[in-house]
């Protein structure tokens, strides 16, 4: 049964109970996606901003993608804003070198994965976001460009600098 | 290490270089090891990112959240205790209540004179309901066809009566032959606040009532 379509149309005619289903499904993700695109001591705060926020928009979802998708778009569009409010960015798109030299240090277990997470913290803003929304989101270039604002190119860019910077840290 | 070649390497893992320049790295990667060993560490880099672990926030959220859209979690638990109470003759009897005592009033009012407004004059307030049905309409079609093999597993294994089978079936005909009652009023006058918002409740209990059948029917299969 395509429960989450129901729980979609039912949590669209105001069905809490609805709502809570679908947030007891998507919350992972989200929460995971915030705290890895912003300070992690935000992320509880964020997350209860995007569901907030998916509530409130939740009658122009249309059905053309499936829920997942749309919710987790919408999370990144709060999580953007919410870093221009939090202040204090740092240049987000660096050059090369200073992409590869920024994520240093040996970890303990390479393989482990929360030292891997460690790496992808250490990567500079651009490419962190890029990194994350590519090949942990799985959003297209094109999707990132207009999130972001950036061109196509500068994602492709970006996300290559990323992978090889976390290539060299697993190497390690 | 930044030849042309090790550029390119993201891209062609992604499957976004076009047919000659993917051939050109083939060909590239076919005699040069450094490349060939730089892809595979990309490829699990990439592997890597796919596997990261998603972990629920170790605080619950949902409080905070009900609060802020006026959803009483207080009220949320008691609709749960309830639901869970639920027996097929309750949802049935429920279900058949709720449609015939609206029934009525969509016979009535679609014998009344039509409202000859324009349809372009239509609030989007008031076509809200229409585009939910929509939505609802096709989520619907997947939860019975759903519901149909849960049913049909749960007779075939003995577990589930024919009557209480035949009975949750009755119960959806009757639930659709109340759309369908009110789709044609709906035609005779499009622009009535009543149709439309009986129609959209009517498609929000048949989604109800799918969902509790569908639990029940599987519950005991």
């Amino acid at each position: 049964m395509d429960a989450e379509a129901a729980d979609v149309a039912l949590a669209q005619s105001g069905d809490g109970s609805a709502f809570e289903r679908l947030y007891r499904t998507h919350v992972p993700r989200v929460h995971g996606l915030v705290r890895r695109m912003l300070d992690p001591g935000h992320a509880d705060d964020i997350t209860q901003d995007v569901f907030v926020r998916a509530w409130e928009k939740l009658h122009t979802f249309r059905g053309e993608a499936a829920f997942g998708t749309w919710l987790h778009r919408l999370a990144v569009n709060v999580i953007l804003a919410r870093r221009k409010t939090l202040g204090g960015e740092r240049r987000r798109f660096h050059e090369d070198g200073e992409i590869l030299e920024s994520v240093s240090g040996r970890a303990a277990a390479p393989e482990h994965g929360v030292d891997f997470e460690a790496a992808i913290n250490r990567l500079p803003d651009g490419a962190r976001q890029v990194f994350l929304l590519h090949d942990v989101q799985g959003f297209r270039h094109e999707e990132i460009a207009q999130m972001l604002g950036i061109v196509p190119g500068t994602s492709k860019s970006q996300l290559h600098h990323a992978r090889m910077a976390l290539r060299k840290y697993l190497d390690r | 290490m930044n030849d042309q070649w090790t550029d390119r390497l993201s891209e062609y893992l992604d499957d976004e270089l076009d047919q000659p320049q993917r051939a050109a790295l083939e060909a590239h990667l076919a005699g040069c090891e450094v490349c060939t060993q730089t892809l595979a560490e990309l490829r699990r880099v990439v592997g890597r990112a796919q596997g990261l672990d998603d972990r629920p926030p170790a605080t619950d959220l949902w409080p905070g959240i009900a609060t802020r859209i006026g959803v009483s979690t207080d009220d949320l638990a008691r609709r749960r205790v309830r639901r869970i109470s639920f027996t097929v003759p309750q949802l049935i009897a429920a279900s058949i209540v709720l449609v015939a005592a609206s029934a009525g009033v969509v016979w009535m009012l679609s014998r009344q004179e039509p409202v000859s407004a324009p349809v372009t004059s239509v609030p989007s307030s008031q076509a809200r309901p229409v585009k939910w049905v929509a939505r609802a309409d096709s989520s619907g079609d997947h939860a019975v066809e759903e519901l149909r093999l849960a049913l049909q597993e749960g007779q075939r294994a003995g577990r589930l009566s024919p009557i209480t089978v035949r009975k949750i079936e009755h119960s959806l005909a009757v639930i659709d032959s109340a759309i369908a009652e009110a789709r044609r009023a709906l035609e005779v006058d499009p622009n009535s606040d009543y149709l439309n918002s009986h129609l959209a409740d009517t498609m929000r209990l048949k989604m109800q009532f799918l969902r509790e059948a569908n639990r029940i029917a599987t519950a005991q299969t």
